[in-house]
């Protein structure tokens, strides 16, 4: 078959060659070296898939019509034998539909050959093994089924027999795929108490008991396949049982020449376009305000890459936004160049044992600089092309371990691709319609079934982060978002044209997207309305000027269209802190608010500007002060005294930057007589020091003879002898522990078992008994030590004892304990 | 707003955390209100820039009255000058339609049960703990009995867990007693009509069955109540702070209804009386001997139809518990304010019921109804030795001698002489200072100690003008009806209290006959912790539209007063 599709192809003109090159720019990728190349690539198994993936629903069933209607010998087909299979159901297509769809897979080369005598490209049986779900003919399977196929009317019989539960397995594997796993033991081992009722779920392989499919295997309707391991297996249905149970709605299935039809009513363009403006305005400002928050505090990145969960949930919370929405702000950040990684490595800002930190780039401040329009725009494009799925971050891994934001597990590159086909789905339907999430599944189930399946969850996704960055508005694309997107299709095509020029994004020009947006979105407001309240609202988005004014002069309270801000004291304090006065606070209030400035803000200002100020701090090196002013003024004028800079912060104190010594020195060579002070105000004297040898006890002194005792006084020698009896009570209380356990361990090494059970024995008589006990031991130190004590309990690996002597409660852990032996 | 408001667009502006801003000179902002009220809640209204919160109760205070999701996100979009974000649409629409999955029926034969219109969510709430014990059996997939005793605690619950039930299960009829509003006059009085924002109030409640009217003080509260009484013509407990507002209650019953004195009973501290119409105080009802609540039989003694709670926002903790179990009688709670200060107003959605009626007090100042009112705060600079005094004190001893600054006395005499021909009240916190004004302006003093009785007589004094000045504690914060006091001296208070400067204000805001002008001083210590209390009390009344002229004490005092000391 290859040398006969490389002969069909070499037969070919130049234009058609090119036509196929042109469908599937993957062959040329190298470029093959000749015809037979050309050919075997375009059999090859990922071609094909390639090939499949881009065809819609009704397509594929036709391409399955072909390869059912094959003649098993030869292998062909005609167009005919296709239209007669696909018009067998109930519904049939119109034969001119069915004509396109094989037109259009001529031209593909997934069948080729003259009308008459079609063939099917090898490579589509590996890609695609069971064709219109259906299974292979009970001849390649298996002897006693194909027998039964052969015989209709018994075939038909055995099919009415079936018990409904065994009914709806076989109608669930005739809708395909038509193969199942059923679980170990299910065909084996007759069924046991009463037949289940419900179907078992094949695909996941938990048929909770083996009757229905026991059942059928035996009837032959199912043929069992090579048994997988632990006796594990999968069935088969055959392809004439697959058939019949199709008879209804024709062999390929229910067929769809056109994509279904979207039922929900279309929205006002307007209101649409409404909803995604203010939604882009959100997430504009979610933006900032995330990012602010990271150069306020830069998120630290984990060891396996990413940021952690908790900093995501912290920062989301502070935001007050979800979670999702949070980790989907921050990917789109990255993917945009506003955020990026800073080796902290060797710096002293490493904190969390991390080496690096997410903060804002040099990028951001360009960003924020920006129209609204066009920050929108940076955060869009990169949403549409990140190869980042946002959706995935907050999950568990195949490792069981929550997948973070930014880390690699959330790195998908089909992403771009799903983002594109599912908003090429709203952009292809017309403008503000609204489909559901269900109905754009549909769409993109029948566009395109071999990419849509398995990948519902990525696609609802999509859908969601569409509507949070305001590319849908009321679950319809907006006018700006079909802009941007044909902007963004259009950039592709001219990548695909060598000659093509870049996009115009880097122009400078604003893109039409933006330009649409812009029209949508308010104008910048440069005034406010003060009220009674001192609340400052700004009836719609600041201009920059403004907004820096009033960041200064009043608490932010709550953001969207407008933005209402708080004078408080704080802030007007924040405001003077910074440079203000009070007669510029009241000019700015004067000439931004378009209300008269409510009596109450003139009052705040001016009680806070009055005690601004009122305590001031500095420091100084040293002071001058005296009671008598004059004094002071001659000090502060004395031209020898210049140097030291003195600075008159009272009538009666100076202050200089320099040391208090220098200034002693050089006020007593000036001629005056200064005293220092110390901390508490006291005059600290000095006198001039003389130099001295440290002080030692003299030789003489001690009497006349020197070795005789010193003779004590009476109290002092009674003092002596208590201390004496005292200390002989002492010893006689602490007798000597016995040899056994004084340093029993440091002779024979590590205790014996049989010692240490016997301790143990010893110190539960001693609980018992509440006797005294010597207790060896060894301490933490490894040295060995004795005690005598009076056990009080064990337990958990511990004995607690009381020393007597002490009156302390010890705690001795039992594989410490060497010896115990009772006192006597 | 200026002259191209319409051309920018509506005179709306939602906010992302869910404020709408209304700016009140916007042409449109009459109809945008009419549009916004049922659903959102007045938060703020100074003079430019009115506030309203789109809350979860809020909206499901609206679906109760009828309104749809689809209706609210039309409303915003219609109004609203800017772009109104995608997921707060969204939310609206999720959380409207989050009430009402679930409602509360009476069943003909299984009696009260919990219905679902959503069957998962009826799986959901029926699995959490929250509601364990409160469900009985299950009927059917959708039907789940519900043990009546539970009723409101169900209702709390599910409104806890974000899934608030329709309450359909009905109200018993109680015992029925004539009450007629006498409209033409009784005793020979003057023949009145209830206003017009009283009737709406009125029509609102009995349509919705329970929940709360939010009056300003002054706007006839009681007369709301007795309208509904007459509506219900059925035995009524009243509920009320104390025993002065029970008497007053009473008095306008007497004078407003067909009731006679016979027929309505006390139940306080003193006396212990059940008639048809029964006054109880919160204190009797929350009182307890050896832990027991002793008087909670009041709510079984008769077979009352309807049940009314005067000052809601003021309701205790204990009442609350009862009221769970009263969930089949009609329940009118009456309040100047939702604001609680313990944040309990949910429970007061789910027990009492929702907001039924709501306006503005500028609105109904402006009608006439009450008196409008001019607040100023008089600033007194303290002496030398004040001031000394002041920076010396602890902490917690700060804000007494700021408040109590003996600086204040004749700044007070200046403020009562400066209105002669009105009726003045002088209000504080502290005992030891209201007898140093009562002493230096010579005026009599109602505090806490003072009998009933003789709070009585001088407050019947006060009414016929025989006494000019009143100087009163803390017990005139509540339920006090002066409606010829026209200034209001405010000295002290409890520390930033915003609820009290409301209370207070409203002393003054009943309608005078003359429509004269009502004065509210508030005498504040300069550059003291005083100040900043009063910023914080004075900010609920500036959020009501009440801008307070500052003025200082020098201004009042004229140059001419000799100095004190």
């Amino acid at each position: 078959m290859t040398t006969s599709l490389a002969d069909h192809l070499r037969t070919l003109p130049d234009e058609s060659l090119a036509a196929l090159l042109q469908l599937r720019p993957d062959l040329v990728v190298p470029v093959p070296a000749d015809v037979s190349a050309l050919a075997i690539r375009a059999q090859s198994r990922v071609s094909v898939a390639r090939a499949l993936d881009g065809l819609d629903q009704f397509t594929l069933q036709i391409l399955d019509a072909a390869r059912l209607t094959r003649d098993p010998q030869g292998g062909g087909t005609t167009v005919e034998a296709v239209l007669a299979m696909a018009t067998a159901g109930s519904h049939p297509p119109a034969p001119a539909a069915v004509r396109g769809a094989v037109d259009r897979l001529r031209a593909l080369f997934l069948l080729y050959g003259p009308e008459h005598d079609l063939h099917v490209v090898g490579g589509v049986e590996e890609v695609a093994p069971y064709p219109a779900g259906l299974g292979r003919p009970a001849t390649e399977l298996d002897p006693r089924a194909a027998a039964l196929c052969a015989d209709p009317a018994k075939l038909r019989r055995t099919l009415l027999a079936a018990p409904p539960s065994a009914r709806a397995i076989l109608d669930r594997l005739a809708a395909g795929p038509p193969i199942g796993t059923v679980p170990a033991g299910a065909l084996e081992a007759p069924a046991t108490g009463t037949e289940d009722a419900l179907p078992p779920d094949l695909v996941n392989g938990g048929a909770p008991t083996g009757s229905p499919i026991r059942w059928l295997v035996e009837h032959r309707l199912l043929v069992r396949m090579s048994g997988g391991k632990g006796g594990a297996g999968t069935v088969e249905l055959p392809r004439e049982v697959g058939l019949l149970l199709r008879r209804d709605s024709g062999p390929l299935g229910p067929l769809r020449t056109s994509p279904p039809v979207v039922a929900t009513p279309a929205r006002e363009a307007k209101a649409v376009d409404s909803a995604g403006a203010g939604q882009t305005m959100e997430v504009v400002r979610h933006t900032e305000a995330l990012l602010e928050s990271l150069s306020e505090e830069p998120a630290p990145v984990l060891r396996s890459g990413g940021v952690g969960v908790r900093d995501l949930r912290r920062m989301a919370r502070n935001l007050g936004l979800d979670d999702g929405i949070a980790a989907l702000l921050f990917e789109v950040a990255y993917a945009a160049g506003l955020v990026g990684e800073l080796d902290l490595t060797g710096s002293s800002h490493a904190r969390y044992g991390g080496d690096q930190q997410i903060l804002p780039t040099a990028g951001y401040e360009v960003w924020r600089a920006a129209s609204l329009a066009q920050r929108w725009e940076q955060l869009a494009r990169a949403w549409l092309t990140m190869t980042r799925q946002a959706g995935l971050v907050g999950q568990r891994d195949d490792r069981d371990r929550p997948i973070s934001v930014l880390s690699a597990e959330a790195e998908r590159a089909g992403a771009p691709a799903a983002r594109r086909s599912v908003l090429a789905v709203l952009a292809d339907l017309p403008p503000a319609t609204a489909p559901t999430p269900d109905e754009v599944l549909e769409l993109l189930d029948w566009r395109a079934p071999r990419r849509a399946r398995g990948r519902e969850t990525a696609h609802r996704e999509v859908l969601a982060e569409a509507a949070q960055l305001g590319v849908t508005g009321l679950g319809a694309l907006t006018s700006y978002g079909r802009l941007l997107l044909a902007e963004l299709t259009d950039a592709d095509e001219r990548a695909e044209d060598p000659l093509g020029l870049r996009s115009d994004a880097e122009s400078g020009e604003p893109s039409t997207a933006v330009r649409a947006l812009d029209a949508l979105l308010p104008a910048p407001v440069d005034h406010f309305l003060v009220q009674a309240d001192l609340t400052v609202v700004v009836p719609g988005p600041p201009d920059p000027a403004l907004a820096a004014e009033l960041e200064v002069v009043a608490e932010h309270e709550s953001a969207g269209g407008a933005s209402v801000h708080r004078v408080t004291t704080a802030s007007v304090r924040r405001a003077l802190d910074a440079g203000y006065s009070a007669d510029d606070l009241h000019s700015l209030f004067r000439r931004r608010s378009r209300t008269p400035v409510p009596q109450g803000l003139t009052y705040l200002v001016d009680d806070v500007a009055r005690k601004h100020g009122g305590l001031r701090v500095g420091s100084a090196g040293g002071y001058v002060r005296s009671d008598d002013e004059a004094l002071l003024t001659e000090v502060q004028s004395d031209k020898r005294l210049e140097p030291l800079a003195f600075r008159r912060i009272a009538p009666t104190v100076l202050v200089t930057p320099y040391q208090v010594q220098r200034m002693l020195t050089a006020l007593r060579e000036a001629g005056y007589a200064p005293v220092p002070e110390d901390a508490s105000g006291s005059a600290v004297l000095s006198r001039p020091k003389t130099r001295r040898a440290p002080a030692r006890v003299p030789a003489a002194g001690r009497g006349l003879d020197p070795l005789a005792a010193p003779r004590l006084p009476l109290p002092r020698l009674l003092g002596v002898v208590e201390q004496i009896r005292r200390g002989e009570a002492a010893a006689r209380a602490a007798r000597r522990a016995p040899a056994v356990v004084r340093g029993s361990r440091a002779a024979t090494g590590p205790a014996p078992a049989h010692t240490h059970s016997d301790a143990l024995a010893v110190l539960q008589q001693a609980v018992r008994d509440k006797a005294l006990v010597w207790v060896g031991y060894v301490d933490a130190h490894g040295a060995t030590a004795s005690r005598l004590v009076r056990p009080v309990s064990i337990g958990a690996g511990y004995l607690r004892a009381e020393d007597e002597r002490t009156e302390m409660l010890h705690t001795f852990a039992l594989h410490r304990i060497t010896a115990a032996v009772l006192e006597d | 707003m200026g002259e191209d408001a319409g051309v920018s667009g509506g005179p709306l502006i939602v906010q992302s955390d869910k404020t709408l801003l209304l700016e009140i000179d916007h042409p449109d902002a009459q109809a945008c209100r009419m549009a916004i009220a049922p659903f959102a809640e007045l938060e703020r209204s100074p003079e430019h820039v009115h506030t309203y919160r789109l809350t979860p109760l809020g909206l499901w205070n609206a679906r109760a009255a009828g309104h749809d999701a689809e209706g609210v996100v039309d409303a915003l979009i219609k109004y609203s000058r800017y772009p109104v974000p995608h997921a707060l649409l969204v939310d609206v629409a999720e959380t409207m339609d989050r009430y009402g999955r679930l409602q509360l029926a009476n069943d003909p034969v299984h009696g009260l049960v919990l219905r679902a219109l959503d069957r998962l969510v009826l799986i959901e709430v029926a699995k959490s703990k929250k509601l364990a014990g409160m469900l009985g059996n299950k009927i059917d997939d959708d039907t789940i009995q519900v043990h009546p005793s539970e009723r409101g605690r169900l209702k709390q619950a599910l409104l806890k867990l974000g899934w608030p039930a329709e309450d359909l299960a009905g109200y018993v009829d109680g015992e029925a007693h004539p009450i007629d509003l006498a409209e033409a006059g009784k005793d020979g009085g003057k023949p009145w009509t209830l206003r017009s924002y009283q009737r709406e109030a009125v029509d609102a409640f009995w349509a919705g069955g329970s929940g709360v009217v939010v009056l300003p003080c002054g706007a006839g509260k009681t007369l709301v109540g007795a309208a509904a009484m007459a509506e219900a013509k059925a035995t009524t407990l009243i509920l009320v702070t104390n025993t002065v507002a029970g008497r007053q209650w009473k008095r306008e019953l007497v004078a407003r209804t067909s009731l006679t004195e016979e027929e309505i009973g006390e139940y306080s501290g003193e006396r212990k009386e059940i008639r048809p119409v029964t006054i109880a105080t919160y204190q009797v009802l929350t009182s307890r001997r050896g832990g027991a609540f002793t008087h909670l039989d009041l709510f079984g003694a008769r077979d009352w139809g309807l049940v009314i709670y005067d000052e809601v926002h003021l309701l205790p903790a204990p009442i609350f518990r009862f009221t769970a179990d009263l969930q089949a009688r009609r329940r009118l709670g009456l309040t100047a304010t939702l604001v609680r200060e313990d944040g309990r107003e949910g429970d007061v959605f789910s027990l009492i019921g929702p907001k039924r009626y709501d306006a503005p007090w500028k609105d109904i100042e402006q009608q006439g109804w009450i008196a409008p009112a001019e607040c100023t705060e008089v600033r007194v600079t303290l002496t030398d030795a004040e001031r000394m005094a002041y920076a010396t004190a602890e902490a917690e001893e700060r804000y007494r001698m700021a408040a109590t600054a003996r600086t204040k006395l004749p700044v007070v005499r200046a403020l009562v002489d400066r209105h002669p021909e009105d009726q003045v009240l002088v209000i504080g916190g502290y005992i030891d200072q209201l007898h140093q004004l009562g002493e230096y302006l010579d005026a009599p003093i109602v505090q806490g100690s003072t009998t009933n009785k003789e709070r009585e007589r001088l407050f019947d004094a006060f009414r016929s003008g025989e006494i000019r000045t009143l100087v009163i504690s803390k017990v005139g914060n509540f339920s006090i009806d002066l409606p010829e006091a026209a200034v209001a001296i405010q000295v002290s208070g409890t520390f930033g209290s915003r609820q009290e400067e409301a209370q207070r204000l409203g002393r003054v805001l009943r309608p005078k006959a003359d429509g004269r002008q009502a004065h509210f001083y508030t005498v504040v210590s300069r550059d003291t912790i005083d100040t900043e209390y009063a910023a914080h009390r004075q900010r609920f009344l500036a959020e009501q539209g009440y801008a307070y002229t500052i003025v200082d004490a020098d201004d009042v005092l004229g140059p001419s007063l000799p100095s004190f000391d």
